[in-house]
């Protein structure tokens, strides 16, 4: 019996993780080029339970819960019209490559600015590449062809934070995304679904709860009144 | 559950700096010459949850405001018919010398005549290099030339210095429409060529006041939903202290 209790707090656990993300995805419901997670949730090992006399099997138990794997959506979104000439969004498939201190990184937020030697950097300040690996030079007119930037299809794409993600860029031209100057592509977070998960969320880790004071009560009457004598 | 909390209130802070930088752009929507600030968000670092496995799950830590710098896109021209209004058409600005000393640019064209016929700004900024107009001069017979010429009748009194930097979304905002070149924007050089002055007409800002609506009431309901977030994670606590009764 006292294997509930262990069960029931592991899925209070897992639901504390899925708070955290969705308070993520709402945190950054206005983020451009952000990309929502989901997270996947998995139970540990079965237990195989047998009869202790006859050695008949009466089922499989699961023994808890966990959280397998945060999953990030990478499908594109819908861009809006900004007018900023430094402001470009993917339509379609696709990342940015950027050039950082940890190496090249990718990001679908196209919100650039130019650096004092007049490149194309991201808000953070690192450098934006175009085709070929080479930084990008903004123009006289402070605007950048945005054929000339670089787009790589990831086979492994993982959020890095800072609008960054890691990966290895699949092979060339594998990409159809195309650039748009002008636009940025919306936040990925759906308010709606963020909403509901937090509420399905919630109520789960309530269950939790009433099954761990379930079988409190359960075993103080085990362990009080069994046995007692004129009641 | 605790890094929910953190999560959802520093995206509340984000949105809030938005909501901060868009009144802003609204109050200065008929400000001359004003430039709208571009502020996009950022999401943070995010941590690996349970082992350190290399793919594990990761949680991240909400958003952060970052500046994009400010957007010196045209403004549109209004005519005045005052004759020492001026706009500037394309990348450039006027140098001025602030009351305090210090040299500044603008985009400000409203020029006034001081006590000792110097043109100055609205805001008292002198034009560097100074124009002085004669006393005998009417200010309304003053001619401006697209390239910064001033005339007066067939006397040429000065002219006014186009300057630009390399990169405008640098420079350091001082109030009173006035910037300071920093170490980011690179120093004042002569503005390209292509930049021209319109004479008897002022730059409006260039605010959407329908975008920064739209951004507004976005920035307004991403805070509001990420405030239930905080109450949620408020509401898991009181749960968990449930559990011991």
């Amino acid at each position: 019996m006292d294997r509930g209790l262990y069960i029931a707090a592991s899925g209070m656990l897992a639901e504390q993780i899925r708070q955290d993300q969705i308070a993520n995805d709402l945190a950054n419901s206005a983020t451009p080029g952000y990309k929502s997670d989901r997270t996947a949730q998995r139970q540990f090992g079965d237990l195989l339970l047998a009869n202790s006399t006859s050695g008949a099997t009466v089922g499989s138990q699961s023994t808890a819960v966990q959280v397998d794997a945060i999953e990030t959506d990478f499908t594109p979104k819908a861009s809006r019209e900004t007018g900023e000439p430094l402001d470009f969004a993917i339509t379609g498939t696709g990342f940015f490559s950027v050039q950082t201190e940890q190496g090249v990184r990718y990001t679908r937020n196209g919100q650039f600015t130019v650096s004092p030697q007049g490149l194309l950097v991201t808000a953070q300040g690192d450098p934006v590449l175009g085709r070929g690996g080479r930084t990008l030079q903004v123009g006289a007119d402070g605007r950048v062809d945005p054929r000339a930037l670089d787009v790589v299809e990831l086979t492994n794409p993982r959020k890095a934070g800072d609008n960054l993600v890691a990966g290895a860029p699949a092979a060339a031209g594998a990409t159809t995304g195309q650039v748009r100057a002008g636009a940025l592509e919306a936040s990925g977070a759906d308010a709606a679904r963020a909403m509901v998960d937090m509420i399905a969320s919630l109520r789960s880790f309530e269950a939790g709860q009433r099954v761990i004071t379930t079988i409190d009560s359960t075993l103080e009457k085990a362990a009080n009144n069994v046995g007692r004598v004129g009641v | 559950m605790l890094e929910g909390l953190n999560t959802a209130a520093a995206g509340m802070a984000a949105q809030q700096q938005r909501i901060d930088a868009v009144a802003n752009d609204l109050a200065n929507a008929n400000t001359t010459g004003y430039k709208h600030v571009r502020v996009g968000f950022r999401d943070l670092v995010y941590t690996q949850t349970g082992r350190a496995s290399a793919q594990g799950p990761q949680t991240g830590a909400g958003a952060a405001a970052v500046d994009a710098g400010r957007a010196f896109s045209q403004g549109t021209l209004q005519r005045t018919e005052q004759p020492l209004d001026v706009a500037i058409q394309g990348e450039g600005f006027l140098r001025v010398r602030l009351p305090d000393g210090t040299a500044a640019l603008t985009r400000d064209g409203s020029l006034h005549v001081d006590g000792t016929g110097r043109l100055v700004t609205s805001t008292g900024g002198i034009v560097q290099p100074a124009v002085t107009l004669p006393a005998d001069v009417d200010p309304s017979r003053v001619e401006i030339a697209q390239d910064g010429t001033v005339r007066a009748g067939d006397r040429a009194l000065g002219r006014l210095d186009l300057v630009s930097v390399r990169s405008p979304q640098r420079l350091q905002a001082v109030g009173d429409n006035a910037f300071l070149p920093t170490a980011e924007s690179g120093a004042p050089r002569p503005a390209p060529a292509t930049t021209t002055l319109t004479q008897g007409a002022l730059e409006a800002s260039n605010t959407d006041v329908a975008d920064a609506m739209v951004s507004m009431i976005e920035s307004q309901r991403a805070f509001q939903l990420t405030s239930k977030a905080i109450q949620t994670a408020d509401q898991m606590w009181e749960i968990a202290n449930g559990v011991k009764r």
